[in-house]
Protein backbone atom coordinates (compact mmCIF):
# COMPACT_ATOMS: atom_id res chain seq x y z
CA UNK A 1 0.00 0.00 0.00
CA UNK A 2 2.17 3.29 -1.13
CA UNK A 3 1.77 6.30 1.40
CA UNK A 4 -0.80 7.81 -0.82
CA UNK A 5 -3.56 5.77 -0.27
CA UNK A 6 -2.93 5.76 3.33
CA UNK A 7 -3.07 9.36 3.37
CA UNK A 8 -6.46 9.10 1.47
CA UNK A 9 -7.64 6.80 4.48
CA UNK A 10 -6.42 8.97 7.23
CA UNK A 11 -8.57 11.98 5.33
CA UNK A 12 -11.00 10.11 5.66
CA UNK A 13 -10.97 8.84 9.28
CA UNK A 14 -10.24 12.86 10.07
CA UNK A 15 -13.39 13.82 8.80
CA UNK A 16 -14.90 11.35 11.70
CA UNK A 17 -14.97 14.65 13.71
CA UNK A 18 -17.88 15.57 12.06
CA UNK A 19 -19.43 12.95 14.43
CA UNK A 20 -19.02 15.50 17.18
CA UNK A 21 -20.01 18.84 16.04
CA UNK A 22 -23.63 16.48 15.06
CA UNK A 23 -24.05 15.69 18.68
CA UNK A 24 -23.69 18.99 19.73
CA UNK A 25 -24.85 21.68 17.55
CA UNK A 26 -28.52 19.51 17.45
CA UNK A 27 -28.15 19.84 21.42
CA UNK A 28 -27.21 23.72 21.23
CA UNK A 29 -30.43 24.03 18.74
CA UNK A 30 -32.89 22.11 20.94
CA UNK A 31 -31.99 23.96 24.15
CA UNK A 32 -32.10 27.03 22.27
CA UNK A 33 -35.66 26.67 20.67
CA UNK A 34 -36.21 25.12 24.67
CA UNK A 35 -35.53 28.28 26.37
CA UNK A 36 -37.12 30.87 23.86
CA UNK A 37 -40.18 28.83 24.01
CA UNK A 38 -39.90 29.32 27.99
CA UNK A 39 -38.62 33.18 27.23
CA UNK A 40 -39.88 34.51 24.14
CA UNK A 41 -38.47 38.15 25.69
CA UNK A 42 -35.17 36.46 26.09
CA UNK A 43 -34.66 35.89 22.60
CA UNK A 44 -32.01 38.01 21.50
CA UNK A 45 -29.59 37.48 24.10
CA UNK A 46 -30.66 33.42 23.41
CA UNK A 47 -29.76 33.71 20.04
CA UNK A 48 -26.32 35.07 20.89
CA UNK A 49 -25.03 32.47 22.98
CA UNK A 50 -26.76 30.01 20.91
CA UNK A 51 -24.62 31.41 17.56
CA UNK A 52 -21.54 31.95 19.51
CA UNK A 53 -21.79 27.88 20.99
CA UNK A 54 -22.34 26.48 17.81
CA UNK A 55 -19.82 28.39 16.41
CA UNK A 56 -17.14 26.73 18.62
CA UNK A 57 -19.16 23.40 18.39
CA UNK A 58 -18.83 23.53 14.83
CA UNK A 59 -14.99 24.82 15.09
CA UNK A 60 -14.09 21.01 15.85
CA UNK A 61 -15.61 19.74 12.11
CA UNK A 62 -13.83 21.93 10.45
CA UNK A 63 -10.10 21.29 11.76
CA UNK A 64 -11.37 17.44 10.81
CA UNK A 65 -11.98 18.95 7.08
CA UNK A 66 -8.76 21.16 7.80
CA UNK A 67 -6.83 18.41 8.41
CA UNK A 68 -8.16 16.06 5.73
CA UNK A 69 -7.81 18.85 3.40
CA UNK A 70 -4.20 19.18 3.70
CA UNK A 71 -3.49 14.76 3.93
CA UNK A 72 -4.90 15.25 0.63
CA UNK A 73 -3.15 17.96 -1.21
CA UNK A 74 0.25 17.27 0.21
CA UNK A 75 2.87 16.75 -1.72
CA UNK B 1 -10.35 27.76 -20.47
CA UNK B 2 -10.54 27.07 -24.42
CA UNK B 3 -11.74 22.72 -23.40
CA UNK B 4 -14.94 22.43 -22.26
CA UNK B 5 -15.12 22.05 -18.66
CA UNK B 6 -17.00 18.24 -19.21
CA UNK B 7 -13.44 17.05 -19.98
CA UNK B 8 -12.62 17.12 -16.69
CA UNK B 9 -12.93 14.57 -14.09
CA UNK B 10 -14.96 15.22 -10.51
CA UNK B 11 -11.51 15.16 -8.92
CA UNK B 12 -10.00 17.14 -11.47
CA UNK B 13 -12.37 19.35 -11.25
CA UNK B 14 -12.34 19.90 -7.78
CA UNK B 15 -8.80 20.72 -7.92
CA UNK B 16 -9.36 23.32 -10.56
CA UNK B 17 -11.99 24.94 -8.34
CA UNK B 18 -9.57 24.92 -5.28
CA UNK B 19 -6.40 26.39 -6.86
CA UNK B 20 -5.41 29.95 -7.05
CA UNK B 21 -4.95 31.12 -10.79
CA UNK B 22 -2.22 33.86 -11.33
CA UNK B 23 -4.43 36.25 -13.46
CA UNK B 24 -1.28 38.58 -14.43
CA UNK B 25 1.96 39.35 -13.01
CA UNK B 26 3.32 42.87 -11.85
CA UNK B 27 6.99 43.45 -12.54
CA UNK B 28 7.82 46.44 -10.02
CA UNK B 29 10.58 46.91 -7.42
CA UNK B 30 12.71 44.42 -9.14
CA UNK B 31 10.72 41.86 -7.77
CA UNK B 32 7.56 39.91 -9.33
CA UNK B 33 4.13 40.31 -7.83
CA UNK B 34 1.57 37.39 -8.85
CA UNK B 35 -2.05 39.03 -8.54
CA UNK B 36 -4.32 35.99 -7.79
CA UNK B 37 -7.70 35.83 -9.31
CA UNK B 38 -8.74 36.02 -5.76
CA UNK B 39 -6.93 39.19 -5.40
CA UNK B 40 -8.63 40.63 -8.71
CA UNK B 41 -11.98 39.64 -7.58
CA UNK B 42 -11.63 40.98 -4.11
CA UNK B 43 -10.95 44.46 -6.22
CA UNK B 44 -14.29 43.98 -8.03
CA UNK B 45 -15.77 43.34 -4.44
CA UNK B 46 -14.23 46.26 -3.16
CA UNK B 47 -15.18 48.71 -6.40
CA UNK B 48 -18.70 47.30 -5.35
CA UNK B 49 -18.66 48.18 -1.65
CA UNK B 50 -17.26 51.41 -2.23
CA UNK B 51 -19.52 52.14 -5.35
CA UNK B 52 -22.36 51.48 -3.21
CA UNK B 53 -21.14 53.70 -0.25
CA UNK B 54 -20.57 56.58 -2.30
CA UNK B 55 -23.91 56.34 -4.35
CA UNK B 56 -25.83 55.86 -0.92
CA UNK B 57 -24.45 58.54 0.86
CA UNK B 58 -24.66 61.35 -1.73
CA UNK B 59 -27.93 62.88 -1.07
CA UNK B 60 -28.37 62.46 2.17
CA UNK B 61 -31.88 64.15 3.25
CA UNK B 62 -33.72 65.42 6.70
CA UNK B 63 -36.28 63.06 5.80
CA UNK B 64 -35.00 60.09 4.53
CA UNK B 65 -36.16 58.63 0.98
CA UNK B 66 -36.40 54.29 0.42
CA UNK B 67 -32.17 53.45 -0.01
CA UNK B 68 -31.40 55.89 2.88
CA UNK B 69 -33.68 54.46 5.22
CA UNK B 70 -32.47 51.13 4.14
CA UNK B 71 -29.11 52.36 4.41
CA UNK B 72 -29.95 53.96 8.11
CA UNK B 73 -31.62 50.99 8.91
CA UNK B 74 -28.41 48.55 8.61
CA UNK B 75 -26.12 51.34 10.13
CA UNK B 76 -28.75 51.32 13.07
CA UNK B 77 -28.88 47.44 13.61
CA UNK B 78 -24.74 47.36 13.38
CA UNK B 79 -24.42 49.76 15.90
CA UNK B 80 -26.93 48.27 18.11
CA UNK B 81 -25.30 44.98 17.63
CA UNK B 82 -21.77 46.16 18.90
CA UNK B 83 -23.10 48.32 21.98
CA UNK B 84 -25.35 45.78 23.12
CA UNK B 85 -22.54 42.96 22.91
CA UNK B 86 -19.49 45.16 23.74
CA UNK B 87 -20.76 47.84 25.98
CA UNK B 88 -20.60 51.58 25.70
CA UNK B 89 -17.37 51.53 24.71
CA UNK B 90 -17.73 48.97 21.77
CA UNK B 91 -19.32 51.96 19.97
CA UNK B 92 -15.85 52.99 18.82
CA UNK B 93 -15.50 49.79 16.96
CA UNK B 94 -18.76 49.29 15.24
CA UNK B 95 -17.36 51.04 12.19
CA UNK B 96 -14.15 48.50 12.14
CA UNK B 97 -16.69 45.59 13.08
CA UNK B 98 -19.39 46.76 10.24
CA UNK B 99 -16.98 47.28 7.39
CA UNK B 100 -15.87 43.63 7.99
CA UNK B 101 -19.42 42.50 8.38
CA UNK B 102 -20.45 44.13 5.05
CA UNK B 103 -16.80 43.03 3.64
CA UNK B 104 -17.71 39.13 4.27
CA UNK B 105 -21.48 39.48 2.94
CA UNK B 106 -20.22 40.74 -0.14
CA UNK B 107 -17.31 38.49 -0.35
CA UNK B 108 -19.83 35.51 0.38
CA UNK B 109 -22.53 36.69 -2.32
CA UNK B 110 -20.19 37.69 -4.56
CA UNK B 111 -19.77 34.33 -6.99
CA UNK B 112 -23.34 34.76 -7.46
CA UNK B 113 -23.12 37.88 -9.57
CA UNK B 114 -20.96 35.92 -12.24
CA UNK B 115 -22.37 34.17 -15.43
CA UNK B 116 -21.86 30.80 -15.54
CA UNK B 117 -20.66 29.12 -18.85
CA UNK B 118 -23.26 27.56 -21.10
CA UNK B 119 -22.95 24.86 -24.17
CA UNK B 120 -25.61 25.41 -26.54
CA UNK B 121 -24.95 22.11 -30.03
CA UNK B 122 -21.40 22.25 -28.91
CA UNK B 123 -20.86 25.68 -28.96
CA UNK B 124 -19.16 26.56 -25.63
CA UNK B 125 -19.54 30.22 -24.14
CA UNK B 126 -16.99 30.45 -21.22
CA UNK B 127 -17.63 33.97 -19.07
CA UNK B 128 -14.04 35.67 -19.36
CA UNK B 129 -14.25 35.81 -15.27
CA UNK B 130 -15.29 33.73 -12.70
CA UNK B 131 -16.19 35.25 -9.43
CA UNK B 132 -14.94 32.47 -7.00
CA UNK B 133 -15.67 32.92 -3.33
CA UNK B 134 -13.18 35.25 -2.12
CA UNK B 135 -12.59 33.32 1.58
CA UNK B 136 -12.01 29.93 0.50
CA UNK B 137 -8.00 31.52 -0.43
CA UNK B 138 -6.65 31.03 3.03
CA UNK B 139 -4.30 34.40 2.47
CA UNK B 140 -7.74 36.63 2.87
CA UNK B 141 -9.52 34.76 6.22
CA UNK B 142 -5.93 34.93 7.38
CA UNK B 143 -5.78 38.61 7.04
CA UNK B 144 -9.30 39.62 8.05
CA UNK B 145 -8.47 36.93 11.51
CA UNK B 146 -4.54 39.25 12.04
CA UNK B 147 -6.69 42.19 11.59
CA UNK B 148 -9.27 41.37 14.34
CA UNK B 149 -6.19 40.55 16.53
CA UNK B 150 -4.58 43.39 16.41
CA UNK B 151 -7.20 45.69 17.35
CA UNK B 152 -8.03 43.35 20.05
CA UNK B 153 -4.58 44.00 21.61
CA UNK B 154 -4.47 47.23 20.68
CA UNK B 155 -7.77 47.94 22.21
CA UNK B 156 -7.06 45.79 25.01
CA UNK B 157 -3.91 48.66 25.71
CA UNK B 158 -5.74 51.56 25.06
CA UNK B 159 -8.87 51.35 27.04
CA UNK B 160 -6.86 49.27 30.07
CA UNK B 161 -3.66 50.96 29.74
CA UNK B 162 -0.40 49.32 29.47
CA UNK B 163 -0.05 48.34 33.08
CA UNK B 164 -3.80 47.19 33.27
CA UNK B 165 -3.64 44.93 30.23
CA UNK B 166 -0.39 43.38 31.69
CA UNK B 167 -2.12 42.68 34.59
CA UNK B 168 -5.07 41.97 32.76
CA UNK B 169 -2.62 38.91 30.94
CA UNK B 170 -2.22 37.35 34.31
CA UNK B 171 -5.78 37.12 35.96
CA UNK B 172 -7.70 35.84 37.51
CA UNK B 173 -4.55 33.73 38.98
CA UNK B 174 -1.34 34.35 37.61
CA UNK B 175 -0.42 30.96 36.11
CA UNK B 176 -2.86 31.33 33.67
CA UNK B 177 -0.44 33.86 31.83
CA UNK B 178 0.66 31.26 29.21
CA UNK B 179 -2.86 30.28 28.65
CA UNK B 180 -4.05 33.96 28.29
CA UNK B 181 -0.99 34.84 25.87
CA UNK B 182 -1.76 31.13 24.06
CA UNK B 183 -5.25 32.86 23.24
CA UNK B 184 -3.81 35.73 21.08
CA UNK B 185 -2.58 32.66 19.03
CA UNK B 186 -5.55 30.52 18.83
CA UNK B 187 -8.08 33.19 18.44
CA UNK B 188 -7.32 34.47 15.07
CA UNK B 189 -6.35 30.55 14.41
CA UNK B 190 -9.60 29.52 14.84
CA UNK B 191 -11.18 32.47 13.38
CA UNK B 192 -9.33 32.18 10.42
CA UNK B 193 -9.81 28.28 9.81
CA UNK B 194 -13.85 28.37 10.99
CA UNK B 195 -14.53 31.11 7.71
CA UNK B 196 -11.93 29.39 5.45
CA UNK B 197 -13.29 25.75 6.45
CA UNK B 198 -16.57 26.76 5.91
CA UNK B 199 -16.57 28.01 2.99
CA UNK B 200 -13.93 25.61 0.89
CA UNK B 201 -16.18 22.42 2.16
CA UNK B 202 -19.43 24.50 0.82
CA UNK B 203 -17.86 25.26 -2.48
CA UNK B 204 -16.36 21.55 -2.58
CA UNK B 205 -20.07 20.42 -2.03
CA UNK B 206 -21.62 22.26 -4.44
CA UNK B 207 -18.61 21.50 -7.28
CA UNK B 208 -19.65 17.89 -6.19
CA UNK B 209 -23.16 18.59 -6.82
CA UNK B 210 -22.65 19.64 -10.05
CA UNK B 211 -20.89 17.42 -11.38
CA UNK B 212 -22.78 14.48 -10.17
CA UNK B 213 -26.46 16.38 -11.23
CA UNK B 214 -26.08 19.16 -13.25
CA UNK B 215 -29.95 19.75 -13.82
CA UNK B 216 -32.52 20.97 -11.71
CA UNK B 217 -30.82 20.17 -7.93
CA UNK B 218 -27.81 22.57 -7.66
CA UNK B 219 -29.73 25.85 -7.51
CA UNK B 220 -31.88 24.47 -4.20
CA UNK B 221 -28.55 23.45 -2.98
CA UNK B 222 -27.03 26.44 -3.70
CA UNK B 223 -29.69 28.43 -1.91
CA UNK B 224 -28.42 26.68 1.65
CA UNK B 225 -24.51 25.99 0.50
CA UNK B 226 -24.00 29.10 -1.29
CA UNK B 227 -26.37 31.85 0.55
CA UNK B 228 -27.51 30.64 3.66
CA UNK B 229 -23.87 29.71 5.07
CA UNK B 230 -21.91 32.31 3.13
CA UNK B 231 -24.44 34.97 5.79
CA UNK B 232 -24.40 32.80 8.60
CA UNK B 233 -20.51 32.61 8.58
CA UNK B 234 -20.44 36.38 7.76
CA UNK B 235 -22.28 37.14 10.83
CA UNK B 236 -20.31 34.13 13.13
CA UNK B 237 -17.10 35.72 12.26
CA UNK B 238 -18.22 39.36 13.20
CA UNK B 239 -20.26 38.24 16.12
CA UNK B 240 -17.04 36.39 17.30
CA UNK B 241 -14.69 39.76 16.27
CA UNK B 242 -17.60 41.72 18.55
CA UNK B 243 -16.82 39.59 21.48
CA UNK B 244 -13.01 39.11 21.77
CA UNK B 245 -12.84 43.10 21.39
CA UNK B 246 -15.41 43.40 23.77
CA UNK B 247 -13.67 41.18 26.55
CA UNK B 248 -10.75 43.30 25.40
CA UNK B 249 -12.19 46.86 26.73
CA UNK B 250 -13.96 45.14 29.38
Amino acid sequence: MNPQSLAYIAAGMAVLTGLAAGIGIPLATGKAAEAIARQPEASGKIQGAFLLGIALAEATAIYGLVVALLLIFQK
Amino acid sequence: MSEPAQALSISERIMEGIKTKTVFTIHAFGSNIDISDTIVSMWIVMAILILASFLLTRRLREIPKKPQLLLEAFIGFINDFVTENAGHHGRDFAAFLGTIFTFLIAANLAPMLTPVGVSIGGFVAEPIFVIKPLTRDINVTAALAITVILSVLLAGIRYKGPFGWLKGLASPIPIMLPFNIMEYAIKPLSLCLRLFGNILGAYIIMLLIEAVMPIAFPPIAGLYFDLFDGLIQAVVFAYLSTIYIAEAIE
